[in-house]
């Protein structure tokens, strides 16, 4: 070797591989206005539809007269239910083992239901029409309240009139969904009479909704003379939705082609299927031209899934000194007129049984409550796991809740509280396994870099001034410490519509040692090109600026239950590797044959196969791509490709301690955020600079959400907060400054130990921001306020207090 | 939503008891009124075009008199649709007290909305509401006093 040669160090760095924050590969196009959206496909001939919407929560469909729609010119169909009726695809499965109306069959169960289905040759022909077409409606009673809807007489489902028994069990009210248990009630009822402490609290977590950017659509194109559908959409699981497009039409699964382009954010709002995919689908198949459906920021809000809506009451049992003996939770759950909850198909409240947080509660029991009512159905995790956004909430609120209660810090009480480290693979009493943590470390790092001690000083002091009227602001310290439960998932437990939750990667090296890698998943702005193509870098030794990585399209990719849990590095990033390891493999056998020793003989070196106890002998990965394509090698194919589907066998258990300080104003209930920590432990990191965008869009969206982001309804059922006027998406003016930290924890069961971050900070963000505010008026006897805190609220709890007399 | 609010008319309470009652000073008080239809002494039939916000729409609907309390009081349901844009329910009780030659009327009155008219309207439609009970009382003194004159 001379002075050129570059040393391990360079030659690792040249690779870009795990922990380098490489600028994102797909920003050039998006910067550049270069995207390529559902709604900028344009195909030849192609139409436009758009729906008839019911103004009533919940009426009868006496009739519907198309005739005035269909005299406008450009106008080329009206679909109704009895058009789809025929061909059986009137009504859809949902996710969650119901069914949903694609176009009202007799009857509306919320504001905003599909009716009907305008075709014509531009989307403002489709508008008009809309407007022309006349239905008549029967008001029937609208019930808004879950409470109020498992007590009346009014059915809304009246499809189900009689069926006992749901997907999830025994229904026991006709608007009853399921009720879904876990843990052990008896224990816990015991722990509860038998406890020193006993803290109770009810808290809703209000109806919000993901409100992607990109609004949801699709483009379905039925080639007639080959038989073949594409359905081009906003899909985060394109592979489902092709399985699913098959099963229902009938179509041949390799007739038919998905492809999910650019996705302008995702945040749960796209896995579920929509009654527009099926009418552009029907829609293609009539009038043998492509069909699109784009809805509008409106239909968005109120019809696609939006999320939340539990009721959650919580008793949390403790010894004097606050050691937490046993955790009971009861949740009252709003889905809305069909349950089409998006998650696995045996968790019909999702991994709300996390709910036992971070802490060593030797036992718990939960149960859950589906209801139906006159909203929007959906319920997806929006920007978090399965329902874990409301577990964390939930078990957060209860710490803070448990230390009033115990007049005790509530960092000490979580602190005493903990999981501790040597504890883990740690058995929930709720049945999970948390793979790993050190939360007392992570914790200890976070107060200590906030000086929390200091923080509760001058709140002391800023409490005594305003008690002599020398402030009008109160200082709350949010805190929070979260556990998160993602990469779903184990498909002996784990699937959707009966599709194991396993994700995949297909490698493909070129000869002259550049890479292509598929995979099943699809990115919505997360940055898989860049983070796939760092962690098969480290893999395989060849740069990632060598290397392609493909999603979205099922014709190319491979099976893959896609992306929406932070599932993606976790399981497709696993596959990833797993692939990864399958070229190295059959290149040590190549470096074998052409360095003339056996194939024990070599050992990996970054980037190539050195020759054991000799290496100035090698062979780089370059130099073993092109010979697996120009050389005869004795048992060995040609070529260097290979695939790996990925069952992961168990899920990751990212973590993280995050403290918000706010300033409150009690006369105008303006909140000021002047200080925001998080630290996040996902494991191994891929690219820092990803995870810290991650971080920031996650708290932000946690800041909405905590704050005043919320689907709203009056008693009739209208959808108050339809449009962004009235919900609240931050913009940079209500954004604070965050600051990042971690700690490393990799994952034991995860080829490289990465555990998923873009949920985390959602997380973990929303029970901080709460807590800083409630936090703020807990000297003044406040123990619990519901989100969303908007200004209004806030203020409304100041003068419930006393504070503006 | 409650509208609630009073109005002294210049003329005396015969006179305006009969133009409540009256569908052409109906017809011409009523903000966006183009037609108003008597079916009988109690049902008329409305066609009235609205602007709440970004939504205008043409509603057409059903109203009902209530004339019981002649010529003291007065009271008034009705419904209304206007497609898309939404619908309306509501009434109002109208109460009339004569005070040296002039009228005093009270009205307290009630409405549910419904459709995109709510969801756009949300933070409008009170103060929209208002001003359009206002711009009504305000046209139908200014023609019952000048019937009057």
């Amino acid at each position: 070797m001379n002075d050129m040669t570059p040393d391990r160090e360079e030659r690792s760095a040249n690779l870009k591989g795990l922990g380098c924050s490489r600028k994102r590969v797909e920003d050039a196009r998006f910067t550049q206005g270069k995207g390529n959206y559902v709604d900028d496909i344009k195909l030849p001939g192609m139409l436009h539809g758009d729906f008839v919407r019911s103004p009533y929560a919940h009426a009868r469909v006496v009739s519907i007269n198309k005739d005035a729609a269909l005299e406008l010119p450009g106008v080329v169909a009206v679909l109704t239910a009895e058009d789809l009726a025929p061909l059986n695809l009137h009504w859809m499965p949902t996710l969650a083992g119901d069914k949903q109306m694609v176009l009202a069959d007799g009857k509306v169960l919320f504001q905003g239901q599909e009716v009907a289905f305008v075709v014509a040759k531009d989307r403002y022909i489709a508008a008009d029409a809309v407007e022309l077409v006349e239905v008549e409606y029967e008001e029937l009673p609208v019930i808004v309240d879950p409470f109020e809807a498992l007590k009346t007489d009014v059915v809304l489902r009246e499809d189900l009139a009689g069926q006992t028994e749901g997907a999830h069990g025994p229904r026991k009210h006709h608007n009853h969904i399921f009720t879904w248990e876990q843990g052990d009630e008896a224990t816990t009822n015991q722990v509860l009479d038998d406890a020193e402490v006993v803290a109770e609290e009810t808290m809703y977590y209000h109806r919000t909704h993901p409100c992607p950017l990109e609004t949801c659509g699709s483009v379905a194109s039925m080639d007639k003379v080959n038989g073949k559908l594409t359905l081009y959409g906003t899909f985060q699981a394109p592979h489902v939705v092709r399985t699913v497009a098959s099963l229902l039409s009938g179509i041949e699964e390799h007739n038919i082609r998905v492809v999910s382009p650019d996705i302008g954010g995702g945040f749960g709002n796209k896995v579920g299927v929509y009654p527009g995919y099926v009418c552009s689908i029907v829609a293609s198949i009539v009038t043998g031209v492509p069909v699109k459906w784009v809805e509008d920021r409106m239909e968005n809000l109120m019809s696609t899934a939006f999320a939340r809506d539990y009721w959650m009451t919580g008793k949390i049992a403790a010894t004097k000194d606050g050691k937490i003996t046993g955790l009971h939770c009861h949740v009252t759950a709003d889905h809305g007129g069909f349950d089409a909850c998006a998650d696995p198909t045996k968790f019909p409240a999702g991994f709300m049984n996390i709910c036992t947080g971070s802490y060593d509660i030797p036992v718990a029991y939960l149960a859950v409550d589906g209801v139906y009512t006159n909203k929007a159905p959906g319920g997806v995790s929006y920007r978090c796991s399965f329902r874990v956004t409301e577990a964390v909430y939930f078990i957060e609120r209860m710490i803070e809740v448990l230390a009033i209660e115990l007049n005790m810090d509530a960092a000490e009480l979580r602190r005493i509280n903990f999981i501790k480290k040597d504890q883990f693979p740690y058995q929930s009493a709720l049945g999970w396994e948390y793979d790993s943590g050190d939360y007392h470390t992570a914790w200890e790092k976070a107060l200590k870099t906030v000086d929390y001690e200091g923080l509760r000083k001058e709140q002391a002091e800023r409490v005594e001034a305003f008690k002599r009227g020398e402030t009008r602001t109160l200082m709350g310290v949010g805190l929070s410490f979260f556990t998160e439960i993602v990469g779903a998932g184990p498909v002996k437990n784990c699937d959707i519509l009966g599709m194991g939750m396993f994700d995949s990667c297909e490698i493909r090296i070129h000869p002259t040692g550049s890479a292509i890698a598929r995979l099943g998943t699809i990115s919505q702005g997360q940055g898989h090109a860049t983070t796939f193509a760092q962690i098969l870098a480290s893999e395989i030794g060849l740069s990632a600026d060598s290397i392609t990585i493909e999603e979205g399209d099922t014709d190319t990719a491979p099976y893959g239950l896609g992306t929406y849990g932070s599932r993606s590095t976790p399981v497709a990033g696993a596959a990833t590797a797993m692939a990864g390891r399958k070229i190295r493999a059959k290149a040590q056998m190549i470096a074998a044959y052409l360095l003339e020793v056996h194939d024990d003989d070599v050992e990996w070196d970054i980037d190539r196969f050195v020759v054991k106890g000799a290496p100035e002998r090698f062979k780089t990965m370059k130099e073993i791509a092109y010979a697996a394509y120009n050389q005869a090698i004795p048992g060995v194919e040609p070529g260097l490709e290979a695939v790996s589907y990925y069952d992961p066998p168990n899920m990751t258990y990212p973590f993280g301690a995050y403290v918000c300080v706010m300033d409150i104003d009690v006369d105008t209930g303006v909140p000021e955020i002047r200080r925001f920590y998080a630290l996040d432990d996902c494991g191994t990191r891929i690219n820092p600079m990803i995870i810290e965008g991650q971080v920031h869009g996650g708290l932000t969206e946690a800041l909405a959400v905590a704050l005043g982001q919320e689907i709203a309804y009056d008693d009739l059922g209208n959808v108050k907060t339809g449009t962004l006027m009235d919900f609240f998406l931050p913009t940079a003016w209500e954004v604070p400054n965050y600051e990042t930290d971690h700690t490393v924890t990799p994952s034991p069961h995860h080829p490289i130990g990465a555990k998923g971050v873009g949920e985390s900070p959602h997380v973990g963000g929303v029970p901080c921001f709460s807590n800083a505010v409630q936090d703020a008026f807990r000297a003044f006897g406040l123990r619990h306020t519901n989100m969303p805190h908007d200004h209004w609220r806030i203020w409304q709890t100041a003068n419930r207090l006393g504070l503006h007399d | 939503m409650e509208l609630k609010d009073d109005i002294t008319i210049n003329a005396p309470k015969s006179v305006v008891y009969a133009a409540l009652n009256d569908p052409e000073v109906l017809r011409q008080c009523i903000p966006g009124c183009e037609e108003l239809i008597k079916h009988s002494d109690t049902d008329l039939e409305a066609k009235v075009v609205l602007k709440v916000g970004p939504v205008k729409a043409k509603f057409s609907g059903a109203v009902v008199l209530d004339t019981a309390g002649a010529p003291d009081a007065f009271s008034l349901t009705g419904q209304g649709n206007g497609g898309a844009a939404g619908h309306a329910k509501g009434g109002a009780d109208v109460t009339l007290e004569e005070v040296d030659g002039q009228t005093i009327l009270r009205y307290d009155a009630k409405a549910e909305i419904g459709g995109k008219l709510a969801q756009l309207g949300s933070r409008l439609i009170q103060s929209t509401a208002k001003k359009l009970a206002a711009n009504f009382f305000t046209k139908f003194a200014d023609v019952v006093e000048n019937v009057d004159a």
